[in-house]
């Protein structure tokens, strides 16, 4: 990474993005904020994610952190995204990485309804004759619920609450020409769909099943001449997709397809240098997810400064410590190339996890 | 939070503005208490259901408030199916726990049972003997036929303000949710005809949907699963593939680079083929109109993405490195090496008007070697050259990929 060459501007604007990130609670005179309250405990995690990942996960308090995620937390185990929203996969998922992030997981015996209610709402939800996960009591089935549930299952150390095979089973028949994956069977490639596939093939041992030289063709393609990465052919470019793309390909050791520099430079484009934050596309408005995927992006591209990043549970590589003291390995960012065979097995024997996205809409 | 294409703007809010802000928010949050305070009473009423539309057009995005809609409709605002009518079957218990049996296609194939009654439940005449009875069964029964038009009315005006809420969110994942459990509700509940008739009215606002924004994938997944319940035997369908093979065509020929009808196209064929009782020689007209198509497309796109993977279906389908129904199961590798070389033939002519096309040497290179597999052979002398002097214009037109250009040289020996 040739960052000395990049002008000043061209640099991460760490601390102003940590007090953007720091303000985000602090709004609550914006009637966005309040129109935002659904995503309130992803925005929690994302925000703490792009926090840890830039070296300043003190720069929330921790007691306040636990209390709000466990002030989202229902009887039957799930959490909802702000109390007094329903328990949904979506926030179940977040409470749970957020809590392994901030090393509290325990106060979810002490202080809730405890682990195994967790584990229980989440392995409700898959259907049992096909293998995929619902979001909630609704049914809404998506790959990204599926990618949820195996994420903080195996968080909660629980995979063998629900049926891997057929989980595995439904991933494949997503699966497309092009190598790519679809949120349904029979639904076009779609790189935020491919990623929750790939993911969740990596947590289940199996990504054997997946066609690594068309999906890495395939992903290779999402960069644009301006250096950003788009989700489906001919479609714009979006900070996000530095996330979805990026760590897909990362996980199929195809990284070295795209051009990383130029990816470096269309994000670092994407800031907003003065108050803080990350935009889709460069000088466009900032938000929480923008920023959190767009610096998760860069740490995945070995930006200098910032904490190696699990692509597959998407999650910043935890300290030492703390992850022997969960009994996983440890996750460092390989430079050289992942080859199809046995050393793709790398990413899943690593603590797993995810971003359970709320939502794409390119 | 998340915010796409909206533009940054700069300085702080004038104070006019953050006064506005403050009274929505006040507003906002009022109607939010008022729906929460229902809620937490368990109180579903046609109250609670009016709060809710309030609320659901400031914030379609909330969840929370969706669901105490649903709550509104299974707890009064539809009648409650006696036990005895085929309809009651599948409601949702709005019990967390018995999520997985709610899904969408479950709430489809639970009411297959219920095939047809015109009437709202069958009548069950001659067991009783007295006056009093038949009386008692007819005052049901005409209640029975209220209710149900009263449903349907309410459904389908739930249909058109949800209609328009889309409008102005098309990406709003909950409102399209919401539609389809609606829809879910209107299978179980109501005769065949008019579940039917709702779903085709569903069909042609996707369709609407889509001349507005072509690549929207919510609304193309959503199609799927509306022609998918059309076709269902239970709603007294048959297979839609010819009818949304056409609508693919349209939407090609209106735009070339709608990789979203390529895509549908390239699953609809296997099936289509089947229905069609396609003979070998009726498969392989057919692969010919398909490659005449696309190719004539890239003889006029040839930068166009969307073709190219389309190309790329025909080409990989017919070497079978496809895991689907192909769509010429039966031809020789002779016939398979003859349709690849003609692609490559009429690929390397479109070099004389377009020599700095990227995938025009992507392509090159790809079909050339998979000919080689097909053939159980090493690339010839002369294809290797060729293999090279394409390489070397693939580094120079897209430098990007270069890493991918050094495993492919290395892999294949080019260099």
């Amino acid at each position: 990474m040739m960052t000395e060459q990049l002008p000043d501007e061209m640099e991460l604007a760490t601390a102003a993005h940590v007090k953007y990130i720091q303000s985000l609670d602090t709004k609550k005179d914006e009637y966005d904020y309040w129109l935002t309250e659904h995503l309130r405990l992803n925005g929690l995690y994302w925000g703490l994610t792009g926090l840890h990942l830039m070296g300043h996960e003190d720069a929330l308090p921790r007691p306040e952190t636990v209390d709000f995620v466990l002030s989202c937390q229902h009887e039957n185990g799930g959490f909802g995204a702000a109390p007094g929203h329903d328990a949904h996969m979506l926030y179940t998922v977040s409470a749970v990485q957020i809590l392994v992030m901030v090393d509290a997981l325990d106060e979810l015996e002490t202080r809730g309804p405890g682990k195994a209610k967790v584990g229980q709402f989440i392995s409700s939800l898959q259907n049992p004759s096909t293998g995929i996960f619902a979001g909630d009591e609704w049914g809404e089935e998506d790959t990204r619920f599926l990618y949820g549930a195996l994420n903080a299952l195996s968080l909660l150390g629980m995979t063998s609450l629900v049926n891997i095979d057929k989980a595995v089973e439904y991933v494949v028949a997503c699966g497309n020409f092009d190598g790519g994956y679809g949120v349904r069977p029979g639904a076009e490639s779609h790189a935020g769909q491919i990623l929750t596939c790939v993911t969740s093939l990596a947590i289940a041992g199996r990504l054997d099943l997946v066609d690594i030289d068309k999906l890495g063709r395939w992903l290779s393609e999402r960069q644009l001449p301006c250096g950003g990465l788009n989700g489906r052919p001919e479609k714009r470019e979006d900070v996000c997709y530095s996330w979805w793309v990026l760590a897909s390909i990362e996980i199929i050791g195809r990284t070295h397809w795209i051009d990383k520099e130029k990816l470096v430079h269309f994000i670092l484009e994407c800031q907003d240098t003065e108050s803080g934050g990350l935009s889709d596309r460069p000088n466009n408005m900032v938000d929480v997810w923008h920023t959190c995927f767009g610096i998760a992006g860069l740490s995945l591209l070995n930006y200098p400064g910032l904490a190696p990043v699990d692509p597959v549970y998407f999650r910043y590589a935890l300290p030492v410590p703390t992850m022997t003291q969960m009994g996983l390995d440890i996750f460092a960012v390989s430079e050289t190339p992942v080859k199809p065979g046995p050393r793709v097995e790398y990413v899943f024997l690593r603590c797993i996890n995810s971003p359970v996205s709320s939502e794409w809409k390119e | 939070m998340a915010s796409h294409g909206v533009a940054r703007t700069t300085g702080p809010r004038t104070e006019e503005r953050r006064k506005q802000d403050l009274q929505k928010i006040d507003k906002y949050r009022a109607l939010e208490d008022g729906i929460r305070e229902e809620v937490s009473n368990k109180t579903y009423s046609p109250k609670t259901f009016q709060l809710t539309t309030k609320l659901l057009e400031l914030n379609p995005e909330y969840y929370t408030i969706w669901n105490a809609r649903r709550r509104c409709l299974t707890s009064g605002l539809l009648s409650r199916p006696s036990a005895s009518s085929s309809r009651s079957r599948g409601l949702s218990s709005g019990s967390p726990t018995n999520t997985s049996s709610t899904s969408y296609a479950d709430a489809l194939s639970s009411s297959s049972a219920a095939t047809t009654p015109l009437d709202p439940a069958p009548r069950t005449t001659g067991r009783s003997g007295t006056t009093a009875d038949e009386a008692a069964e007819d005052k049901k029964y005409s209640n029975e036929k209220e209710n149900l038009e009263k449903d349907v009315g309410f459904l389908k005006e739930e249909l058109v303000w949800t209609a328009r809420l889309l409008k102005g969110f098309p990406k709003c994942y909950w409102i399209w949710n919401y539609r389809l459990w609606l829809l879910g509700e209107a299978t179980k509940r109501f005769p065949v005809p008019t579940s039917r008739r709702i779903w085709e009215n569903e069909l042609a606002l996707v369709s609407q949907m889509l001349t507005k924004d072509n690549r929207n994938f919510h609304a193309w997944g959503y199609r799927r699963f509306v022609v998918g319940a059309l076709e269902r035997e239970e709603l007294g369908g048959k297979s839609m593939a010819e009818s949304e093979f056409e609508y693919t065509t349209k939407m090609i020929h209106w735009s070339l680079s709608n990789f979203s009808a390529w895509h549908n196209r390239s699953k609809l064929i296997p099936r289509l083929l089947g229905e069609r009782g396609a003979d070998d020689k009726k498969r392989q007209k057919f692969l010919d109109a398909e490659l005449d198509l696309v190719r004539e497309a890239l003889n006029v796109g040839p930068e166009d993405q969307s073709l190219w993977y389309y190309h790329q279906f025909l080409i990989l389908n017919l070497i079978n490195d496809v895991k689907q129904a192909t769509i010429v199961p039966n031809i020789t590798v002779e016939q398979k090496s003859e349709y690849v070389q003609r692609e490559i033939d009429d690929i390397k002519d479109f070099l004389e008007d377009y020599d700095d096309i990227k995938w025009i040497y992507e392509a090159l290179l790809e079909y050339t070697l998979a000919l080689a597999k097909l053939e159980s052979r090493e690339a010839t002398t002369s294809e290797k050259e060729d293999l090279k002097t394409w390489l070397t214009k693939l580094r120079e037109l897209d430098p990007m990929r270069k890493g991918r250009w050094d495993d492919v040289e290395k892999e294949y020996g080019l260099n």
